[in-house]
């Protein structure tokens, strides 16, 4: 298992072309706007090698029995869907924001279902390049980018139907040796980060659109792909030097506009080629272990009760009732998303891969939940905090010889308490709530691993009205 | 000296500082009890440190060797005092 130096120079090795405000980014690692997100990733490598950590950071490889970073591992029963519950929450509260590998494992543990069945149906050889291709990310510890958004472009027309046909990530040549794609991917969490990407096809399809039934790896640096890295309210923050503004002063998140132009993929690298019909299947079994990989909101919602708890106690309310019956009711919102990421977890099933997979149903309602508690979670946090937490002047104020006076004077509250220090949770609770770490725990909860609809289409599907029914009949007296 | 393996829970979430508490034991038992990683050779108790009272760390891998389960600060309390105990007893046996 690498470390979490090694993994960053790891990624210095890389040649990523990676664009930010229209310029392109020599130094990715250490660029201060990106650096954060890095670090956040590399926590995931540090806690693996902490003993303290190790049982729920690490696995067995069911491939080489060696020990492997659980990102890394094939869940082998629901013993490990657990664990990589508690391992979101566990890296959430750590971090605070999003830590950016789930995503990769969510593919690798969708391939290995899917490669199995289509081979089953068509006996072609998916399986056995895919268990190669997972053996070469285990062993050298890769943190893979699971790339699954399409722009999408008109979402009223299928993807052959499109305007412009790369607004769906496409076949555009077939050689001996592989193929050429060109298409893009939005969204893509911890993008930059990656040493792999990991591409699937984004919705259900039909014949027609089997020139996009296609999932594929590669290196992150492969010849043609492009990174634009998306905004991030308060980003430029990291610019400004200090250590109070930015909240949280040491992880954060990042996401990029992931472009294909024309780039060459070899066969060995292919896991799904144009068997459309399997299509709706891996998005399916993807989304089901992404909406669990929510668990990381408990995490993050753990550090903002923290925080709002805190700020409570600085601004000398903690013993209001009213303050009290907020923090019991963030607690009860916390711990129901946790009740949903175990219980999915635990009611996992083996496919006929071998692999465990989450209860669809149930990872639909925990992901349904999450589009909803952190909202209000923050909501409490900010009544808690109160307006100063976007009124506060900036530190540099704070630390002027003109000013510094006034505003440590005037936001001073409880006498036992720094006015720094009632700034910097405030901060905190700023950066969670509205600033660069909302955009994980606030909208990332929202349209994440698929927007509140999508849960609603899978729960409709999966919830057995018929059974139901049959049940309160009986109980009635009812007999058709 | 008895080898006292620690092996933790993952600490998901944890209801105390589970380091600080084995440091604490660590220092209480020093000279009687050494500390090893789990899987070292000749342990002869596995101290498990568990973050909360669900218990979840992985013990399969010490089926055969004594463990002790600590999910609290006064079960390591009573860690101590059974090791301190332990030694007092062998210690009148052998003085026999």
């Amino acid at each position: 298992m690498m470390t979490a130096e090694q993994y960053e120079e790891s990624l210095g090795k890389l040649n990523l072309v990676v664009y930010m405000f229209g310029e392109r980014v020599d130094d990715v690692v250490g660029n201060p706007i990106i650096r954060p997100s890095m670090k956040a990733v590399a926590k995931t490598y540090e806690l693996a090698h902490r003993p303290e950590y190790e049982d729920i950071m690490t696995a067995v490889s069911h491939i080489s029995g060696n020990k492997i970073n659980r990102f890394t591992h094939i869940h082998q029963g629901t013993g490990d869907l657990l664990k990589k519950s508690k391992m979101g929450r566990l890296l959430g509260r750590e971090t605070g924001c999003c830590f950016q590998r789930c995503v990769g494992m969510d593919a690798l543990n969708a391939l290995s279902i899917v490669t199995f069945d289509i081979d089953t149906k068509y006996s072609t050889g998916y399986t056995k390049r895919f268990l190669k291709y997972l053996a070469y990310v285990q062993e050298n510890d890769l943190t893979c980018d699971g790339a699954m958004t399409d722009p999408k472009g008109d979402r009223g027309l299928p993807p052959h139907k499109q305007p412009d046909p790369d607004h769906f990530l496409h076949i555009v040549e077939e050689r001996k040796d592989g193929i050429v794609v060109r298409g893009a991917k939005a969204h893509q969490t911890g993008a930059v980060n990656s040493h792999e990407v990991i591409v699937m096809p984004t919705l259900s399809m039909r014949k027609e659109d089997e020139d996009y039934a296609i999932s594929f790896a590669l290196p992150s640096d492969a010849e043609g792909i492009m990174y634009i890295m998306g905004r991030q309210s308060c980003d430029t923050r990291k610019l400004e030097g200090g250590n109070l503004d930015q909240g949280n002063l040491m992880f954060g998140g990042h996401e990029a506009l992931v472009v294909f132009d024309d780039v060459f993929v070899p066969w060995e690298r292919v896991f799904m080629y144009k068997e459309y019909d399997f299509a709706g299947q891996l998005v399916e079994d993807f989304a089901s272990y992404h909406r669990q990989s929510y668990a990381c909101k408990v995490g993050v919602g753990d550090v903002l009760i923290g925080a709002a708890q805190t700020a409570a106690e600085y601004n000398g309310v903690a013993r209001a009732s009213h303050i009290k019956d907020k923090i019991i009711e963030m607690n009860h919102l916390n711990e129901t998303l946790f009740c949903g990421c175990i219980a999915c977890a635990s009611e996992g099933r083996k496919e006929p891969s071998g692999t465990y997979c989450v209860n669809t149903l149930l990872a639909n309602v925990h992901k349904q939940n999450v589009t909803r508690f952190p909202y209000e979670m923050a909501r409490l946090a900010q009544d808690i905090a109160g307006g100063l937490m976007v009124t506060l002047p900036s530190e540099k104020d704070f630390k002027s010889e003109e000013t510094g006076k006034w505003v440590e004077k005037y936001f001073k509250a409880n006498p036992d308490v720094s006015t720094e220090n009632r700034m910097r949770i405030l901060r905190l609770i700023e950066n969670i709530t509205l600033g660069t770490a909302a955009v994980g725990y606030l909208t990332e909860s929202m349209h994440g691993a698929g927007s509140p609809q999508a849960q609603r289409i899978m729960i409709s599907r999966r919830a057995n009205l018929p059974e139901k029914q049959k049940a309160a009949k009986k109980l009635c007296g009812i007999e058709e | 000296m008895l080898r006292v393996g620690v092996k933790y829970c993952g600490g998901c979430n944890p209801e105390y500082d589970r380091v600080a508490l084995v440091e604490q034991i660590r220092e209480r038992l020093e000279g009687k009890a050494s500390f090893v990683l789990p899987e070292s050779e000749g342990v002869d108790v596995i101290l498990t440190v568990h973050g909360c009272r669900t218990a979840c760390a992985d013990l399969s891998g010490f089926r055969g060797i004594e463990t002790w389960a600590v999910t609290g600060i006064e079960e390591g309390e009573e860690f101590v005092r059974e090791i301190i105990e332990k030694e007092v007893h062998i210690d009148a046996k052998n003085e026999k």
